[in-house]
C-alpha cells in the first residue's frame, strides 16, 4: 500500500505550518509500513481520539475510528479491545486531554498493560480553546488564562507511565518525522501498553520550535538500554519540560519491556461477536427457585 | 391469611442470611413471600433488619407491624416491641426484655454445640419453622443447600426440638416457587440475552449485579470489569459495543452523574448501550443504603443536547427480568440507550412467583453484513444505520463530533439537521415496538385511578386489596412515554391519585408534560423508606374524606 491510501480526502484544518502535519505523516508512514511488511492488517486497525486539535486526525486517517470525548480516549480504546482483541488500536490524545481531563485514565492503562498504543500531541498548551496552561505547561508560563503565570511544575508524563507500570514508553518529536515514525511502528509492534509522548510546538499560542530542535537528543546515540528501569527513569528525569538554557530533551524509547498484556491474563476475553452463543433460559432462571 | 415476621440485630450478625432462609422455605413450601432488607451504611453493628410478608395469596409487600420478631439483639426489641401486633411475640435469648419474649438459653445451647455466637439465629429459626409447623426434612434440606454447613444445621435442629408448633397456617400452593431479586433479575436477563461484556465501578445498590455477574462469567462465557472509575466504566462500554460485544453498565444516581457526558456520546455516536440505573437516595451522598424514585427526571434527560432514549422502570424481580431483556433488544436492534430505572427496593427485595416463562424476544447481535460503500450512519427511513463492527473491510466510524453518513466531522446545516432527525425517527418505531410490551399496566377495577411507577408497584398492589372502587395504572415505559395509554385511562377516571416514593412527584411533571393532564392529589413519601399497603391504605382514605 501507499501512504495516500490512508487519505479520506477531507480538508485539513489544523492552521497551515503545525507540526500535527508531523504526526499525522509520521502515523501514515508507520502504518504504511508495518502492513508492506506484513506486520499489520489494516482493516483490523481502529484509531480512537479524543477532543482537542489532535482529534482532527480523525478525519484524516482512513481507519476504523471512534472520536470520543476530551481526556476519555484511554477508557474507550480499553473497552475497544476488550470488545475485540483481534484490533490493533491506536490512541491519540492532547496533553490538555491526558494530563488533565483524563489523567487517571493514563495511569491506569499503565497498569492494564492494554495491548494498544497512545499517541499524545503534548504542545504543553490547549490550543482550540485558545493557547491555556495544561499541567505540561512550563512554571511561570503567561496564558489567557494564567496572566500572572502557571504556579506549579509541570507533570512529567514519561516518569508517571513509567511509574505506573507502562510496559513501552517513548517521547518523539513531532518535527523529526523519520525518528518519530520509527518510534511509532515500534509501538505498534509491542505487546502491551506503549505510550508515546510527542513533544511538540504550537506555531499560534506556543512556539516552542527553536528551542526543542537546538535541545533535543537520540536516547539511542546515547548508548540508552532501554530494557533497564532505573536507567530509563533517569533519563525520563533529565527534562522537566521547562525551557532551562541547559535542557537536555532525549527523544526514543526510554523503555520497553515484555510482560504479560490484560487480554491475555483474561482468556475469556475473545472476539464476541463471531462467538455463538447458546443461552438455556431455564437453566439460568431455575437457580433462583426455591 | 398474612403473617409479617422481622428479623433484627447488628450488622454482622447474618440477619439478611437468615430472612433470606425463612423467605426461601416459605416460597419452597408453597407460599408466597415478599422479603424486605433495611440496613444502614456500615459493616459491623449498627441496626439491620429484614422484614417479612408471608401468605398464601400473591405478596409484595413489607408492613411496618409484625406478627413475629426474630431478635438478634436489645436494640431490635426496643425499636420495634410497640408495632408487635396483638398475640405476636418476640423470640429470642432469654436474657433480652420484651413483653411478649419467647426466649431460649440460646448461650447454653451454643457451648453444647460447640460453635460461635451467631449460631443464636439458626437456633431461633429453628424454634420459628417449629412454630409454623414446616417439615423438618425441608427445613434441613434447604438449611443444607444454603449454609453448607453441619454445625449450623445442627443448631437449627436444636432450636426445632425447644418448641411445639403453635401458628397453623392455610393449606400452601404450587411448591418450589422463585424467590429472587430484582438484582438478581437483572442479571439474569442480561445472561439470557447473551451479554458479552458488563462494566461497574462498585456503588450501592447497583453491586450486587457486578457481584452476581462476576461470579457467573466463566459459567456463561463473558466477561466483567470494574475499571477505574464511572466514566472509565460508560466510556469503555460504549468501546466494547462499537468493537462487536454486547456491553452493559451498572450504577446508581452518583454514578450515573459522572457517566452523564458519556450517555451525550452515546446519543450522537449510536452506540448500543444497556444502562442499568439502581436509584438509592439522594442529592450527593444522600442516604446511600436506602430507597428513592428521585432520578426519574434525570434518567430522562441525563446528557447533554438533544437524543432520545428508551428508559423502562419494572415494578417486581419478574420485570426486572424481562425489561432487561427487552431493553438488550432494542438498544442494539436501534443503535439506543436503554435505560432499566430500578431501585434499591425492587433490587434487593425478594419477590416470588410461581413460574417465569420463556421470554419471546430472542438474543441478536443486530450486526448486519457490510454493503460495498459501508456508511456509519446511512440515513435511513426509520433512522437505523446498519450495525457493522470493526476488523473486515469496511471502515466503521464512531463519532461525537456531528458527522455526515460516513462519519466525517461536519458543520454543514443540511448535515446537523438530517442527523437529528434520522435519530430521532427511530423513535416512531421503538414506539411501536413497546406498544406490544406493555408499557402499561392496569389492574383491579374501579372508577378511581392510582398512578404509580416502579418499585411502588408492590405497596400499591397489596393495598389495592383493601381498596375499594380503585384501579391502578402503572407506567412502566417511560420514555418512549405511552401518552395514549396513559390519556385514556386518566379520561376514564373519576379520582385521581398519583403514589411516589420522592418528594416532588416526578411522574405527575412528566404525565403534565406528555398528556396536558395534571394530577392534583398525591400521595409522596420522601423519607428513604418504601411505601407499606398500609401507608398507602391509610393516605388514599384520607383524600377521599
Amino acid at each position: 500500500m501507499k501512504v495516500e491510501d490512508l487519505d479520506t480526502g477531507e480538508k485539513i484544518t489544523w492552521c497551515p505550518g503545525c507540526a500535527n502535519f508531523g504526526i499525522l505523516m509520521s502515523v501514515k508512514q508507520a502504518i504504511t509500513n508495518l502492513v508492506n511488511n506484513n506486520k499489520l492488517d489494516l482493516n483490523k486497525v481502529v484509531g480512537v481520539s479524543g477532543v482537542g486539535c489532535h482529534d482532527k486526525i480523525y478525519d484524516y486517517l482512513n481507519l476504523n475510528f471512534f472520536h470520543t470525548l476530551h481526556g476519555r480516549t484511554l477508557p474507550t480504546l480499553f473497552g475497544i479491545k476488550i470488545g475485540n482483541p483481534e484490533l490493533t488500536v491506536i490512541g491519540f490524545g492532547g496533553d490538555g486531554a491526558t494530563y488533565a481531563e483524563g489523567i487517571a485514565h493514563l495511569v491506569h492503562s499503565c497498569r492494564y498493560n492494554i495491548d494498544s498504543t497512545f499517541i499524545v500531541f503534548d504542545n504543553q498548551v490547549f490550543s482550540l480553546t485558545t493557547g491555556q496552561a495544561t499541567p505540561v505547561s512550563e512554571k511561570g508560563l503567561v496564558s489567557p488564562s494564567t496572566p500572572l503565570g502557571t504556579g506549579e511544575k509541570p507533570v512529567n508524563p514519561i516518569a508517571l507511565t513509567l511509574n505506573c507500570g507502562a510496559s513501552f514508553v517513548a517521547r518523539g518529536f513531532a518535527l523529526d518525522i523519520p525518528h518519530l515514525t520509527k518510534i511509532i511502528e515500534a509501538a505498534i509492534e509491542h505487546r502491551g501498553f506503549s505510550f508515546i509522548d510527542i513533544i511538540e510546538p504550537c506555531i499560534s499560542y506556543h512556539n516552542t520550535t527553536k528551542f526543542l530542535r537546538e535541545h533535543v537528543y537520540k536516547l539511542e546515540e546515547a548508548n540508552h538500554n532501554p530494557a533497564n528501569y532505573e536507567e530509563a527513569m533517569k533519563k525520563a528525569q533529565e527534562w522537566d519540560y521547562c525551557y532551562g538554557e541547559n535542557a537536555k530533551i532525549p527523544i526514543g524509547i526510554f523503555y520497553k519491556i515484555e510482560k504479560r498484556t490484560y487480554t491475555e491474563q483474561w482468556p475469556q476475553i475473545r472476539t464476541w461477536h463471531k462467538f455463538e452463543r447458546k443461552t438455556d433460559f431455564r437453566k439460568i432462571i431455575e437457580r433462583y427457585r426455591s | 391469611m398474612e403473617k409479617q415476621i422481622l428479623v433484627g440485630g447488628a450488622a454482622g450478625q447474618g440477619i439478611a442470611k437468615t430472612a433470606f432462609l425463612i423467605g426461601k422455605l416459605f416460597a419452597n413450601s408453597g407460599y408466597y413471600v415478599f422479603n424486605y432488607r433495611d440496613y444502614p451504611s456500615l459493616i459491623k453493628g449498627g441496626h439491620n433488619f429484614n422484614i417479612l410478608k408471608i401468605s398464601d395469596k400473591p405478596v409484595y409487600s413489607n408492613e411496618n407491624y409484625y406478627d413475629v420478631i426474630i431478635a438478634l439483639n436489645q436494640d431490635t426489641i426496643d425499636k420495634h416491641e410497640e408495632n408487635l401486633n396483638e398475640g405476636g411475640f418476640v423470640l429470642g435469648d432469654k436474657n433480652l426484655k420484651a413483653k411478649n419474649l419467647l426466649g431460649f438459653d440460646l448461650s447454653n445451647i451454643i457451648e453444647k454445640l460447640g460453635g460461635s455466637p451467631k449460631l443464636g439465629n439458626d437456633i431461633l429459626v429453628g424454634a420459628f419453622f417449629k412454630l409454623f409447623g414446616l417439615e423438618i426434612e425441608n427445613v434441613l434440606k434447604t438449611v443444607r443447600e444454603i449454609f453448607k454447613n453441619e454445625t449450623i444445621e445442627k443448631a437449627v435442629k436444636e432450636g426445632y426440638d425447644l418448641v411445639e408448633q403453635k401458628i397453623k397456617l392455610p393449606e400452601p400452593g404450587k411448591k418450589n416457587k422463585f424467590f429472587i431479586t430484582g438484582n438478581e433479575a437483572i442479571a439474569s436477563g442480561a445472561i439470557v440475552s447473551g451479554i458479552d461484556v458488563y462494566f461497574a465501578y462498585p456503588i450501592t445498590p447497583a453491586t450486587p449485579v457486578l457481584h452476581i455477574l462476576a461470579s457467573k462469567q466463566l459459567e456463561h462465557n463473558f466477561m466483567v470489569v470494574q475499571p477505574e472509575n464511572e466514566i472509565a466504566v460508560i466510556n469503555a462500554a460504549l468501546g466494547a459495543s462499537y468493537a462487536g460485544a454486547m456491553s452493559m453498565v451498572g450504577t446508581s444516581g452518583a454514578g450515573f452523574s459522572l457517566m452523564n457526558e458519556a450517555i451525550s456520546l452515546q446519543g450522537i455516536s449510536e452506540t448500543p448501550l444497556v444502562l442499568y440505573l439502581s436509584q438509592r437516595t439522594g442529592p450527593a451522598t444522600g442516604v446511600p443504603t436506602y430507597n428513592s424514585q428521585g432520578d426519574l427526571k434525570f434518567a430522562l434527560n441525563a446528557g447533554h443536547g438533544e437524543f432520545p432514549r428508551v428508559v423502562v422502570a419494572p415494578g417486581d424481580s419478574k420485570e426486572c427480568f424481562y425489561r432487561t431483556i427487552e431493553s438488550f433488544y432494542l438498544s442494539y436492534k436501534y443503535r439506543i440507550l436503554s435505560i432499566i430505572l430500578g431501585d434499591k427496593h425492587v433490587g434487593e427485595s425478594n419477590y416470588s412467583f410461581d413460574d417465569f416463562e420463556e421470554p419471546k424476544i430472542k438474543p441478536s447481535r443486530f450486526i448486519a453484513s457490510p454493503a460495498e460503500d459501508y456508511k456509519s450512519y446511512l440515513i435511513t427511513e426509520n433512522g437505523v444505520s446498519p450495525r457493522f463492527v470493526p476488523g473486515e473491510k469496511a471502515k466503521v466510524r464512531a463519532s461525537s463530533y456531528e458527522h455526515d453518513e460516513y462519519g466525517h466531522t461536519t458543520e454543514k446545516e443540511e448535515w446537523i439537521k438530517k442527523m437529528n432527525e434520522k435519530r430521532f425517527r427511530k423513535m416512531k418505531y421503538i414506539k411501536e415496538e413497546i406498544n406490544k410490551m406493555n408499557p402499561v399496566s392496569v389492574y383491579g377495577e374501579g372508577n378511581n385511578l392510582i398512578i404509580g411507577w416502579g418499585s411502588t408497584k408492590g405497596s400499591i398492589l397489596d393495598a389495592l386489596k383493601k381498596l375499594e372502587d380503585f384501579r391502578f395504572l402503572q407506567i412502566s415505559y417511560l420514555s418512549p412515554f405511552p401518552t395514549e395509554f396513559v390519556k385514556k385511562e386518566i379520561e376514564n377516571s373519576e379520582e385521581l391519585i398519583l403514589i411516589e416514593n420522592n418528594a416532588t412527584g416526578l411522574l405527575g411533571d412528566v404525565i403534565a408534560e406528555k398528556t396536558g393532564k395534571i394530577i392534583e392529589k398525591k400521595i409522596l413519601k420522601y423519607d428513604a423508606r418504601p411505601f407499606t399497603s398500609e401507608d398507602i391504605i391509610v393516605k388514599v382514605k384520607k383524600i377521599l374524606k
